[in-house]
């Protein structure tokens, strides 16, 4: 006879005995069920915050992006303060020429929070002079029908032009107004709209909470702010040939560690010798996620594989139990002609019906807690994490609650395989 | 014409403590094709152990059982539920039905462990062996929804579904009032015209007398085998 032949009437018959023992079935699968649906829920959130995170380095320029910044000098170059230039484009001229490893350089320079104001309407964001070498950087571009960047010419004579992030634009135009070629206001200059920022979405998290409007959601940081060339905004609001920071992307990122050393030591040559400036990698950050990944599927697996190992125990005592009620039953089984092998499968079919209707219950149940957890950290943080259940993770569930019936029905299976005919029959 | 079952210097011990029980003291019998037989003694007797042996449910410590021309005495556990499903048929006192079975599902439950086991097969070779005992107005009820004596006949049914050589009748009237008794004895002696041997097991003489040869035991010994 083949396998399949036996396995089928033994889990018809577990099936029925599910049916004929409701609320016995329903308490022994109650583990199996909570395990399931941690395990399966918990993954999902941490695999949602993951994306989530990947997302948000990749938004600050990748492991590819080294940024260096304008610092104050330590306590032991205190006394050097008046040497201190600060970081200026002779640094962006220094680190093309004796950094190759670096592709783009983007200089910029802070304005600050500014009101923006056009006739009837006024918004804040912030304001950054920046180069054409932003957008590379910052893995920016301007989608077709939505004007340029900033050119090397803008920068060159200084133009009062102005690209805006696309999250601005419904807040000083309304909806459906082209805003090229438009003039707005700060601080009483003129600037003439020639460009808008793409529209930054994530693609694992799509949170549209009620009151957000277009641009808007998790993303939002990412898509305001408003940028002018930063030859103009130096000698028309700053003051001085001083910027706030460089944003370097690298060609290779295996040479990250190259390109760091390289322009550090270009830095420290440049400046004398004067630590004005800091230099940070995203790869920092990559790394202090990574680690707390691996802690959370760690503590989250070892949550989940415990109520498993319970749910599990539940259903080797009710098989046991199980049993128990039914020696008579093995005993005429026996009779009839069974073999210990088909007592074995059907007390193992047993157990796996159970765990199978357990382990399903607990998909839907994790639904349910995935939808409460989006729910939640929808409304609790900014850039929420969001997740989607994904087959992949439901079916491992899954797969993991038949392992468990499986594994806790075989000492019960070998139980009722071994029980001595006549003793069985003779049972009261 | 060879026996059907030939058995010689069976024995049978049991360990219990520090005590050795000798349920089968040197037995030899033959039992024929076709034959009603009773075997008759105390609790103790040895009755009980001859049938489970005979029944392929127990092996005996020594001797040598011819089975339809095989020996048999010393067969392995899955060899032993072949000839159970397929040679031999039971019917106990307490009739064993499985309550959450339908009485057609507990009459083709000996044809579900056979190789090649057809559920649609199965279910017709039960409704004859339902009609064979007069119980097939009865297939989809529970063995809870019928009486003493239906139960029994259901019981029988199941034991002549697979066409045995052989069934052994443990007490098969001890639950049944008078009226059901002669009925079910009646079905049972009936059931050599199809070349059964049925084996009934009693302690009470008068259920004996049914049958055409009365074995008696005493102390794991055949104390006396007439035919009547």
């Amino acid at each position: 006879m083949k396998l399949f032949d036996r396995i089928r009437p033994a889990v018809v018959n577990g099936l029925r005995e599910l049916q004929a023992n409701k609320v016995r079935s329903l308490l022994s699968m109650s583990g199996i069920i909570l395990g399931v649906a941690s395990l399966v829920a918990m993954v999902t959130v941490v695999q949602g915050m993951v994306g989530n995170f990947r997302q948000f380095v990749d938004a600050m320029g990748g492991i590819e992006k080294i940024t260096v910044t304008r610092e104050q000098l330590p306590k032991e170059q205190e006394h050097l303060s008046e040497l201190s230039e600060g970081v200026t484009m002779r640094d962006v001229d220094r680190i093309r020429k004796t950094v190759p490893l670096v592709e783009n350089i983007s200089p910029e320079a802070r304005v600050g929070y500014e009101r923006l104001i056009i006739e009837g309407h006024e918004t804040s964001t912030y304001v950054t002079g920046v180069t054409a070498d932003y957008l590379p950087v910052a893995k920016r571009w301007i989608d077709p029908g939505f004007g340029r960047f900033i050119s090397d010419l803008d920068v060159l004579n200084m133009n009062d032009v102005i690209v805006l992030g696309s999250a601005v634009v419904p807040e000083l135009f309304g909806a459906n107004v082209d805003p090229v070629g438009k003039v707005i206001k700060i601080r009483g200059r003129r600037f003439t709209v020639i460009g808008v920022l793409n529209n930054i979405e994530g693609s694992g998290m799509q949170i549209r909470s009620a009151n957000s409007r277009s641009g808007g959601g998790a993303w939002r940081w990412r898509n305001s702010g408003a940028f002018i060339p930063v030859s103009t905004a130096q000698a028309k609001f700053i003051g001085n040939d001083r910027l706030s920071g460089l944003g370097l992307r690298i060609g290779d990122a295996e040479r990250l560690h190259d390109a760091v050393e390289q322009t550090e030591r270009t830095m420290l040559a440049g400046h004398k010798g004067l630590r004005d400036f800091a230099i940070s990698t995203n790869e920092q950050t990559l790394e202090d996620f990574r680690k707390t990944e691996a802690a959370f599927k760690l503590s989250l697996g070892g949550v989940a594989g415990i109520s498993l190992f319970v749910g599990g125990i539940g259903i080797m005592n009710v098989m046991l139990a199980s049993i128990n009620e039914r020696i008579r039953e093995i005993g005429v089984r026996k009779a009839v002609g069974a073999r210990g092998s088909d007592l074995f499968l059907q007390f193992l079919a047993e157990a796996a019906v159970i765990s199978v209707v357990g382990g399903i219950i607990g998909l839907v149940v994790s639904m349910g807690i995935v939808a409460l957890m989006n729910y939640i950290l929808t409304q609790a943080l900014p850039t929420g994490a969001v997740a989607t259940l994904d087959w992949v993770i439901m079916s491992q569930g899954l797969a993991f609650s038949v392992v468990v019936g499986l594994v806790a029905g075989v000492y019960p299976a070998l139980r009722a395989a071994n029980l001595d005919p006549i003793e069985a029959l003779r049972h009261e | 014409m060879p026996a059907l079952i030939a058995i010689r210097g069976l024995r049978k011990a049991y360990v219990m403590g520090d005590e050795t029980v000798h349920a089968l003291a040197g037995v030899d019998l033959d039992f024929q094709k076709g034959e009603f037989v009773a075997i008759l003694g105390p609790s103790g007797s040895g009755k009980s152990t001859l049938m489970h042996i005979l029944g392929f449910m127990d092996t005996p410590s020594e001797g040598s059982i011819v089975f339809d021309g095989q020996e048999v005495a010393k067969l392995d556990p899955d060899l032993r539920a072949w000839y159970r499903s397929n040679r031999v048929g039971f019917v106990f006192q307490s009739f064993n039905l499985l309550p959450r079975l339908t009485v057609l599902e507990n009459v083709a439950l000996p044809l579900l462990y056979r190789e090649n086991s057809d559920p649609v097969a199965n279910a017709a070779a039960a409704k004859v062996a339902l009609e064979r005992v007069g119980m097939s107005h009865r297939l989809d009820h529970r063995p809870s929804q019928l009486s003493g004596g239906e139960r029994q006949r259901v019981a029988i049914a199941r034991a002549i579904v697979g066409t045995p050589s052989i069934i052994f009748a443990d007490e098969p009237t001890g639950n049944l009032d008078v009226k059901n008794v002669d009925r079910i004895l009646e079905l049972l002696g009936s059931l050599i015209k199809e070349g059964i041997t049925v084996v009934l097991v009693t302690h009470d003489l008068s259920v004996a007398e049914n049958a055409h040869r009365v074995i008696s035991m005493r102390a794991g010994l055949v104390h006396e085998d007439r035919a009547r």
